[in-house]
């Protein structure tokens, strides 16, 4: 299969920090591919090297054979980008802003006008296309922003943190939208710090952690491989301390997810009767109890050694390049 | 080959075009504009005997100079803070091309006043050569709008983007024989005078407003706004390009 995106040693450097640290992948035409990482990894700069807005200190990127060094403008004659804050004109319309992206990716004139209304009825906002940017919501804006990039048809689309920000339907609406961007043939390369849409929606994911690429396979390929870590989800009444329940037989870690708590552990049926007898000797009630099936969290926290949730480095977890890589 | 520098040349102007309407057009940018070469030449000719003839070229020089120049100084930075120069950067299109669209939204702003000027100047001032005092404007315009986005290149924000940019402009009014003729100043100053844009397009101005064409001075003033605005514009693609590196 055709090769859409090649990455060879692609570095990025800036006075005091290395953003992006001699990162290789390829990806197929077709494929949706998920960029995951915490905030600072190193997510956007490496999307900024392939569309153009940054160059690479080092390493080569190519988009469909054409070198992004040497010939800018030919490869980006293929892209479409999507980046995490709004790259539009709040003082033009919603209107104004599609045909003028149609306008500098060269659509001709009597498509122009055709693609801008069917790309506004797409992302709902036709009824609003005479109204300014900068009236919009944070929702409607990256909807248009998805609307400004697909104008020219691209084959390969970049989305910076899509739905980052959103409320619940825009994000899905989002989704769904990429989704069938894909489905119709759009090599899509997402960066997301939300692992659970990264599951859903990627075929292949690869997770970067200090300018590193630590991990990259299919999600479930990533999944298997921190099968050896099981977790229970326990909720109690009343709420216990964190702490009390990291000093469990058999508990390797612990985390909050919402109301419950989340234990690692190596064997759920060993720890479940230290859970019970815990239970039972605090007088607690147990609201509900149930083992989990590892997700792409679980092998982001044991890849990364990082808190998805609080996206921060835990003191005493180990560094990322200290974890093998899984490709 | 040619083709592609049309299609960039197209893209061009279809910056330009943007530039005009969201940055250039708009009544505090206009009436800004309008105002402040008025101000500038007042405040410095009340209460002197100032020839009309010697002062209108001086007055439309300083319209197309702040005109073209002055807001480059806001729509550069602006569109740098706020993340619309990255959908530029990410369309195919040269970096000369978005840079050459920007000084072209910035030299029709400057034409527009200047023509503002010389309209209101003309029943003051008859024009024996009206036609290359148009020239001069469309040259000075160019110019200084290539100027002005020269000055704003390395600046990702408006507040960081003006004092500099305003400093040296005044300082350019006084030494570029707007207000003063060169001769009348300095050696060091005149030399000084000559490395300035403001001065050929002063000169260039004055002989249509004298009705005699010294035919070499003209050539001398064209070809040096043409040679200023390669180099100011070559100047700004790489300043840029190093700020994307």
């Amino acid at each position: 299969m055709e090769t859409a995106i090649t990455v060879q040693g692609l570095t990025k450097r800036y006075p005091n920090v290395l953003a992006v640290d001699h990162i290789s992948f390829e990806i197929l035409k077709g494929e949706f591919f998920g960029f995951l990482g915490p905030n600072g990894a190193g997510k956007t700069t490496t999307i900024n090297m392939l569309t153009g807005i940054t160059k690479a200190t080092e390493g080569k990127a190519s988009i469909l054979n054409h070198n992004l060094a040497t010939e800018p403008v030919e490869a980006k004659e293929h892209i479409g980008v999507v980046p995490d804050t709004s790259n539009l004109y709040d003082e033009m319309t919603a209107w104004g802003n599609i045909i003028f992206c149609a306008k500098l990716h060269g659509v001709p004139k009597e498509r122009r006008e055709k693609r801008a209304k069917e790309l506004l009825e797409t992302v709902n906002l036709y009824d609003r296309r005479s109204d300014r940017v900068g009236t919009f919501s944070r929702g409607m804006k990256k909807r248009l922003m998805i609307a400004a990039a697909l104008v020219h048809e691209p084959e390969i689309l970049f989305m910076d943190e899509p739905t980052t920000g959103l409320d619940v339907q825009s994000a899905r609406e989002i989704r769904g939208l990429i989704r069938e961007l894909n489905r119709m043939g759009t090599t899509v390369f997402l960066t997301t710090h939300y692992l659970e849409e990264a599951d859903v929606c990627c075929q292949r994911v690869a997770i970067i952690a200090n300018g590193k690429i630590i991990a990259m396979d299919t999600p479930e390929k990533l999944k298997l491989g921190t099968q050896a870590q099981q977790a229970i989800e326990v909720s109690f009444d009343p709420a216990v301390n964190l702490d009390n329940l990291r000093g469990l037989s058999h508990v390797k870690d612990v985390v909050v997810a919402g109301d419950k708590f989340r234990l690692y552990v190596d064997d759920s049926s060993e720890a479940l009767p230290f859970i019970f007898d815990f239970a039972k000797q605090n007088q607690l009630k147990i609201v509900s109890i149930s083992t989990l099936k590892p997700t792409l969290e679980d092998a982001f926290v044991k890849l990364t050694g990082l808190r998805p949730e609080l996206m921060t480095i835990e003191k005493e977890q180990m560094k990322p390049n200290e974890v093998k890589a899984n490709d | 080959m040619t083709k592609a520098w049309i299609e960039d040349f197209k893209r061009a102007i279809f910056i330009a075009e943007k530039d005009v309407k969201i940055y250039f057009l708009k009544g505090p940018n206009l009436i800004f504009g309008l105002l402040l070469p008025v101000s500038l030449f007042l405040s410095f000719s009340i209460g002197r005997a100032v020839d009309i003839s010697f002062a209108t070229p001086g007055l439309v020089a300083i319209a197309a100079f702040f005109g073209a120049g002055a807001i480059q100084a806001i729509a550069l930075p602006l569109e740098r803070r706020t993340g619309t120069f990255n959908l530029l950067l990410t369309a195919p299109i040269s970096l000369f091309a978005i840079v050459l669209g920007k000084a072209l939204a910035g030299f029709i702003y400057g034409v527009i006043l200047s023509l503002a000027y010389t309209a209101i100047m003309i029943p003051f001032a008859p024009l024996p050569n009206l036609p290359l005092f148009l020239l001069g404007i469309l040259f000075s315009s160019f110019t200084f709008s290539a100027f002005g986005l020269l000055l704003s290149a390395p600046f990702r924000d408006i507040p960081q983007a003006m004092p500099p940019a305003t400093v040296v402009r005044i300082a350019m009014i006084f030494i570029s024989g707007v207000f003063i003729p060169l001769a009348a100043m300095p050696t060091f100053l005149q030399v000084v005078a000559y490395a300035m844009p403001l001065t050929y397009s002063v000169d260039l101005l004055r002989q249509a407003m004298g009705g005699l064409v010294n035919v070499q001075m003209l050539l001398v003033d064209l070809a040096a706004q043409v040679l200023f605005s390669v180099v100011f514009l070559a100047i700004t693609v790489q300043v840029l390009k190093k700020n994307i590196e």
